[in-house]
C-alpha cells in the first residue's frame, strides 16, 4: 500500500473548505506558552560528512570476532537467505501489517511463522510472537492467573534474572503474588491458591531440567495450577524434547537465536505457544486461514479477535495489539532454510562443542564445573582468577563469558560460558589458551 | 427494528429472559442483546454443578465484533447447560430464546424473582437505550 502525501495544491483546497488561511491556524487552541521555540539542532550535514561523522562514532565499537558470552542472548551463523528474504521493502518497512485486504503476503508469512513454532514445539497453538522471551513470560503468568482465577506464581530458581524482575514488575501491575522457589523446594510450596509455575530449561546456568518429571509432579499436587516453561536459545529443539510432548501448558521462548542479530541486545523475539484448552485465552495476534465466501480461494487474516483488548478492552488479558514481524520473519527463514536436519545438526554442535570446552576446563587446575544436570550450549564454572580470564579473552579478540556476580553478588569467580556452533576449533583453542593463562597468573599472584 | 419479548417471560436490564419453571430458571439473552452483539461465534459455558450468586458473570458470548456476559438472574445451582450451543452458537441468533438457551438454575433464594423485570419494565429499557 502507498504513502499518499498531501501536496501544497490540495492543502490548500482543503484548508479554503474549512474556512482557514494556513495550517498554523489549526493549532489556536494550544496555549502561546506551550509552543517549542526552536529547536537547538547543529546544521544538516552532506551524505558524505554523515557517512564519515557515523564511520567514526562506529569506530568506537569494539568488535569481538568471536564469542562466549550468552546470558539469553547468543551468537549463531545467520544464513544469507534471512537477510536476503527480509530485506525486501515490503517486508522491511511495512508498518502494522494485519490488514487482510492489503497484507496478504505478511499475513502468510506470519501463519507459516506460527505454523513452524508449533511443529518444533510440538505445542497446538502459536501466536504471531510477543516482544520478547521476557515479556513473553510475563504475559503467561497473567494469563495463568486469569484462567485460575488465582493471584500466586511461582518461579523457579534459575529462571534468567532479568526475566524475573520483568515477570516481578508485570504482576506487580496486576496484583500478582510472586514467590520464587528452588526446585528441590517445589513440592512444599504448590497448592490450591497458586495459578502457575514458571521455570526455564535449559536454565540460566545452563542446566537441562527433567521437564516431563517436574510437570508431572507439579500436575499431580496441583491439577489446576497452570505449567509455564521458558527457553533462551531454542535452538536446543533440534536435539532437546519438545514442550509438546510434556504437560507443559504454555511455552514461551526468546526467539533471537534463530536468525536474528545479536546487534546491542535486541530487537527480541517472544515465541508463545499454548495447549490447545487455551486457544481463547491466548495473547497477542493469531493469524488464519480461511476461503472466500464466494468461492474457493484461500486467504490469511487475524482471526480470533475477540480474545483483544480493541474487543474485550478491560477483560481482555493483555494489551498486545502487534507482535514483532519482521523478526517472527527472520525466523521462519531461518528455521524453514535449516530444516530439521539442519536444526538438529546445529543443536548437535552446540551441544558436543560446549561439551569439549567442558571437559578441557577440567583438565586446568583451579577450574570447577559446577553443573550437576546435563547441559546444552551453556555451563558455568569456578575460575581461579576470573578478573584475569576476562582480560585473557579480551587480549584474544574474545568476547569473555558472563561473570555471575554481576547478577548475584554471592557467585564471585563463577562465570558463566556459552559455545555454540559459531564457535571455530580456532576461537574455542584460544579460549582453553586463556583460561590456561588466567589460571597461571593466579599462581604467579601467589607466589 | 422490532425485536422479539415473550410475555411469559422475565427480563433482566442487562438482556437476559428468565423463564420459572418450579423452582427452575431458564436463562438466555434477549432478542435485542443478540442483535446488539452480532454473529455469535463462542459461548462459554459455566460447570454444571457450580453455585453463583444472583449478579455474577457466569457465561462468556463471543461474537465476531465484541464479548459479553450473562449475568446470574437469581442465586443458584448450575444443573444444566446448554452445550448444543457451543457447536451451533449461531442458534443464539435464530432462536435466542428456544435452542439458543444458556443455563439452567435451581433457586436457592425466591424472594430475587420479585426484583426481576416484567415484559413492559424491559421495553421501557429497550426503548431508552435505542435513543
Amino acid at each position: 500500500m502507498d504513502f499518499v502525501p498531501h501536496d501544497d495544491k490540495t492543502i490548500t483546497e482543503m484548508l479554503k473548505v474549512i474556512g482557514v488561511n494556513k495550517i498554523e491556524d489549526l493549532f489556536i487552541d494550544i496555549p502561546k506558552d506551550l509552543f517549542i521555540n526552536g529547536l537547538n539542532l547543529p546544521e544538516g550535514l552532506s551524505e558524505p560528512d554523515v557517512l564519515k561523522k557515523l564511520k567514526e562514532l562506529g569506530k568506537k565499537n569494539t568488535i569481538y570476532t568471536n564469542s562466549f558470552l550468552g546470558a539469553g542472548c547468543y551468537f549463531h551463523y545467520i544464513p544469507s537467505l534471512v537477510d536476503f528474504v527480509i530485506s525486501r521493502s515490503e517486508f522491511y518497512t511495512s508498518y502494522t501489517p494485519y490488514q487482510a485486504e492489503a497484507s496478504q503476503g505478511y499475513l502468510q508469512a506470519i501463519y507459516e511463522y506460527q505454523s513452524v513454532i508449533s511443529r518444533l514445539t510440538q505445542m497446538d497453538v502459536a501466536n504471531a510472537s510477543m516482544y520478547d522471551g521476557s515479556t513473553a513470560l510475563a504475559e503467561a503468568a497473567i494469563m495463568a492467573s486469569i484462567i485460575t482465577r488465582k493471584n500466586q506464581v511461582i518461579i523457579i530458581e534459575g529462571v534468567h534474572p532479568e526475566y524475573i524482575d520483568v515477570v516481578k514488575t508485570y504482576c506487580w501491575g496486576q496484583d500478582i503474588a510472586l514467590k520464587i522457589v528452588s526446585v528441590d523446594k517445589l513440592e512444599d510450596k504448590l497448592s490450591e491458591e497458586i495459578a502457575a509455575v514458571l521455570f526455564q530449561s535449559p536454565n540460566f546456568f545452563g542446566d537441562i531440567e527433567d521437564v516431563s518429571a517436574l510437570a508431572k509432579t507439579i500436575k499431580i499436587q496441583a491439577p489446576n495450577c497452570l505449567i509455564i516453561q521458558s527457553m533462551t536459545d531454542p535452538t536446543c529443539l533440534g536435539i532437546l524434547k519438545p514442550p509438546g510432548e510434556t504437560d507443559v501448558d504454555i511455552f514461551v521462548a526468546e526467539g533471537q537465536s534463530f536468525g536474528i542479530n545479536p546487534s546491542f541486545g535486541g530487537p527480541g523475539l517472544g515465541i508463545f505457544a499454548v495447549k490447545d484448552k487455551f486457544l481463547r485465552k491466548i495473547p497477542g495476534r493469531l493469524v488464519g486461514k480461511t476461503k472466500e465466501i464466494n468461492g474457493e480461494r484461500e486467504g490469511f487474516l487475524l482471526t480470533l479477535q475477540a480474545r483483544e483488548q480493541h474487543i474485550r478492552r478491560e477483560k481482555a488479558s493483555s494489551n498486545i495489539c502487534t507482535n514483532q514481524a519482521l523478526c517472527s520473519l527472520s525466523a521462519l527463514i531461518y528455521i524453514v532454510s535449516l530444516g530439521r536436519t539442519g536444526l538438529r545438526e546445529i543443536a548437535t554442535q552446540n551441544f558436543q562443542k560446549a561439551q569439549y570446552v567442558k571437559n578441557k576446563l577440567r583438565e586446568i587446575p583451579g577450574y570447577e564445573i559446577l553443573n550437576t544436570k546435563p547441559t546444552y550450549n551453556e555451563f558455568i564454572v569456578k575460575c581461579p582468577d576470573i578478573d584475569s580470564l576476562i582480560q585473557e579473552c579480551k587480549s584474544l579478540d574474545l568476547l569473555p563469558p558472563l561473570p555471575l556476580s554481576k547478577y548475584y553478588s554471592d557467585m564471585r569467580d563463577i562465570a558463566l560460558v556459552c559455545v555454540t556452533e559459531s564457535n571455530s576449533r580456532d576461537s574455542i583453542e584460544k579460549f582453553i589458551k586463556a583460561s590456561e593463562l588466567a589460571s597461571n597468573k593466579q599462581k604467579e599472584g601467589r607466589a | 427494528m422490532e425485536y422479539e419479548f415473550p410475555e411469559e417471560l422475565k427480563y433482566l436490564q442487562t438482556h437476559e429472559w428468565i423463564r420459572i419453571e418450579d423452582n427452575i430458571a431458564t436463562v438466555g439473552i434477549t432478542d435485542y442483546a443478540q442483535h446488539q452483539l452480532g454473529d455469535i461465534v463462542y459461548v462459554e459455558l459455566p460447570e454444571i454443578g457450580t453455585t453463583l450468586k444472583k449478579g455474577v458473570n457466569v457465561a462468556e458470548i463471543e461474537s465476531v465484533k465484541a464479548a459479553g456476559e450473562l449475568m446470574m438472574p437469581l442465586s443458584g445451582k448450575i444443573i444444566e447447560v446448554n452445550t448444543g450451543i457451543v457447536d451451533n452458537p449461531e442458534s443464539v441468533n435464530s432462536s435466542p430464546y428456544g435452542t439458543g438457551w444458556m443455563v439452567k438454575i435451581e433457586i436457592n433464594n425466591n424472594s430475587e424473582i420479585d426484583e426481576l423485570l416484567s415484559l413492559e419494565a424491559y421495553k421501557e429499557i429497550v426503548e431508552a437505550e435505542k435513543k
